[in-house]
């Protein structure tokens, strides 16, 4: 008797899950296939192949290539600081990297705008070398890189974190420098952290919108990222186009992500 | 090499974990350090292999302090408790790291890691991933990735502490012999009595963070010097008796517990520190040196009852209510005859049974010794 009543408490438990999961996905599926009811093949390839949105496409990846690459860059060393060394100050600045995260990007386009606009100190200095980063290519990487580098940050810092500290103090008793220590424990070991931050980079960077906006503006095939092309198609009226080009940054993002998943699966039970 | 602690004191936040503890252990001993779990054993084990710095006090490995030297620069093997072994690495790989760190060529490497391997017999298991060892093989493992370097001083933090029972024995074994062939001096920690009786060569009880007795694992068991040691090692009958009568040989003590429903004295063999009348002593009684016998004999006989009997092994451990004092008895199941027991048995002892508990003192081969200050129960 009593066990029917746990199997019927245990079974109903389970279908409560399931319903909620289910409802949540329903919803994802139906925003995103608004996207793809609203636009036909025809209109959809037509758009694919305009100059204007392959412009907006290459810019994009272009750009969040290039964030990716300086992300790992800067963020490793940023993230193994505050993984494993003690230090004053060590809150203070993490929580100053969660800050480009909270912010809405507008506010941080805005700071970014004032840094290195033509009347700042530093656009005044830039400008003597003949650099511009406002209304560029730079100052788009510049944007997402300052709202994106933060995910691949955090999350490398938990990977590295949750490395077992006898693993790197057993490196250590063996002989091993910290830097042979990076080389041969952490950085295997904190592989698929790295891989899941810059996925993550790379998908805030494809993503981003109003930081990029404040500081390169919307030049098209200069400076037009896809999410701007698409705010500017729909606020011009031809939501047609803007629906096509935001189905072409769902489907690289999904495709992306997908294979991404895949491989860290294959790895796992590897 | 020797290690010697001078005055070693750690404090996490405002706790104190070690506290003054000064320890020497000789050249290629085996020693055990000995202590329950949370009394600061593995942070001391840090300190030595400078994973952790102390508060106070100093770390001599041979004639080098070394408190300011990094553990990468001490040449010490630490095997830890959870193994600690590199997931991604193979056996081979994971022996072999030390090596590569230091920049030793391949071919040395290869030789050296063999060797070892070998040593740990692992041979057919080089090229398998911790991940599909037993417990047992990760902790051979672990064992030959600390001996490849040729260190100084081997630490093991509780090694065994993750082992099937059964494989345990075995081990053990292994572990002192690999110590002897490579002559290694041995620092092993654990809070198993059992363990640290087999292995050692010499015992540190560690308790509240200083070293309460430092002696061979026979002293330490036959003669611990405090109610704690004794407690620890398994000598748990600890009485509290007061000088009545002084004979030729021998000492009347007046067992002073609450609860007793007669007088309860015994004969003590007459140590030197027991003086004059009246003075009060902590005894111990080790449980195997009790025997429960049918008729009386000895100096010391008490009619008793038989409160429980716990089988442990391959002996028993039967507890016994001596006129309200209980007492733990512990003999060979071989011995013990179920049916020639009824509810009352003699519990029997000779006056070398007991000896006194005596704090700091020194033992002598005849006499046990003791500081006569430090002896006086208040």
């Amino acid at each position: 008797m009593y066990i029917k009543i746990l199997k019927s408490k245990f079974i109903n438990f389970n279908l409560f899950i399931i319903f909620i999961a289910g409802v949540f996905f329903a919803f994802i599926i139906l925003v995103l296939l608004t996207l793809v009811i609203n636009t036909s093949l025809k209109e959809f390839l037509y758009h694919l192949y305009s100059p204007v949105v392959f412009s907006a496409i290459l810019i994009s990846l272009e750009t969040s290539i290039v964030v990716v690459c300086l992300s790992f860059l800067f963020g490793f060393p940023v993230a193994y600081l505050l993984a494993l060394k003690n230090f004053k100050g060590k809150i203070f600045l993490d929580t100053l990297l969660d800050l480009p995260i909270v912010l809405p990007p507008l506010v941080s386009g805005l700071a970014l705008l004032l840094l290195f606009g033509g009347d700042s100190w530093l656009g005044n200095i830039l400008n003597h070398w003949n650099i511009s980063i406002i209304f560029t290519k730079k100052g788009i990487i510049i944007a997402q890189l300052f709202v994106s580098s933060p995910f691949f940050i955090k999350t490398l810092k938990e990977a590295i974190v949750s490395i077992p500290k006898n693993l790197l103090y057993a490196s250590a008793t063996l002989g091993a420098s910290s830097f042979y220590t990076f080389k041969s424990v952490i950085l295997p070991l904190c592989k698929r952290g790295v891989w899941a931050g810059l996925v993550m980079t790379w998908a805030r960077a494809m993503g981003e919108f109003g930081a990029t906006a404040m500081v390169a503006g919307c030049i098209p095939k200069q400076t037009e990222t896809m999410t701007i092309a698409i705010y500017m198609q729909a606020m011009s009226g031809d939501l047609a186009s803007a629906t096509s080009i935001a189905l072409i940054l769902m489907i690289l993002s999904f495709i992306s992500l997908f294979i991404f998943k895949r491989r860290l699966k294959y790895e796992y039970y590897s | 090499m020797s290690i010697i602690l001078k005055g070693i004191t750690k404090y996490f936040g405002k706790q104190k974990i070690l506290n003054n503890l000064s320890l020497e252990i000789k050249k290629g001993e085996f020693h055990v350090l000995l202590g329950p779990s949370g009394e600061g054993k593995t942070t001391l084990l840090s300190i030595i292999a400078g994973l952790l710095k102390p508060d106070k006090g100093e770390v001599w490995i041979d004639k080098y302090l070394v408190n300011n030297l990094p553990p990468q620069k001490r040449n010490i093997g630490f095997v830890f408790q959870d193994h600690a072994l590199f997931p991604h690495l193979t056996v081979y790989e994971n022996v072999a790291y030390g090596l590569r760190a230091k920049g030793i060529k391949e071919k040395i490497i290869k030789e050296k890691v063999l060797n070892y391997i070998k040593l740990v017999n692992l041979i057919d298991y080089q090229n398998k991933y911790p991940s599909e060892l037993s417990g047992g093989q990760k902790q051979k493992v672990a064992l030959a990735r600390a001996l490849v370097i040729e260190p100084y001083i081997l630490l093991l933090d509780e090694p065994l502490s993750n082992i099937d029972a059964w494989q345990k024995e075995h081990l053990r074994e292994e572990l002192k012999n690999i110590q002897k062939k490579t002559g290694v001096t041995t620092l092993y920690v654990t809070h198993d009595q059992s363990e640290a009786f087999v292995l050692a060569d010499r015992i540190s009880i560690l308790h509240k963070g200083s070293i309460e007795q430092v002696e061979t694992p026979e002293d330490i068991f036959y003669h611990p010097k405090t109610p704690f040691v004794a407690t620890f090692v398994g000598a748990t009958n600890i009485l509290k008796g007061k000088i009545i009568k002084y004979n030729e040989f021998t000492v009347q003590f007046l067992v002073l517990q609450e609860g007793l429903t007669k007088p309860l004295i015994i004969f003590v063999k007459k140590y030197p520190l027991f003086r004059q009348k009246n003075e009060i002593f902590l005894l111990c009684l080790h449980p195997e040196k009790i025997s429960l016998k049918e008729k009386p004999q000895l100096e010391n006989r008490f009619l008793s009852r038989i409160l429980n009997i716990i089988p442990h092994g391959i002996v028993l451990k039967i507890m016994v209510d001596v006129y309200g004092l209980k007492l733990q008895v512990v003999i060979p199941k071989i011995n013990f005859n179920f049916d020639s027991f009824k509810d009352n048995i003699w519990v029997c002892f000779s006056p070398d049974a007991l000896h006194p508990l005596c704090g700091k003192c020194y033992r002598d081969p005849e006499y046990r010794k003791c500081n006569y200050k430090t002896n006086i129960v208040k």
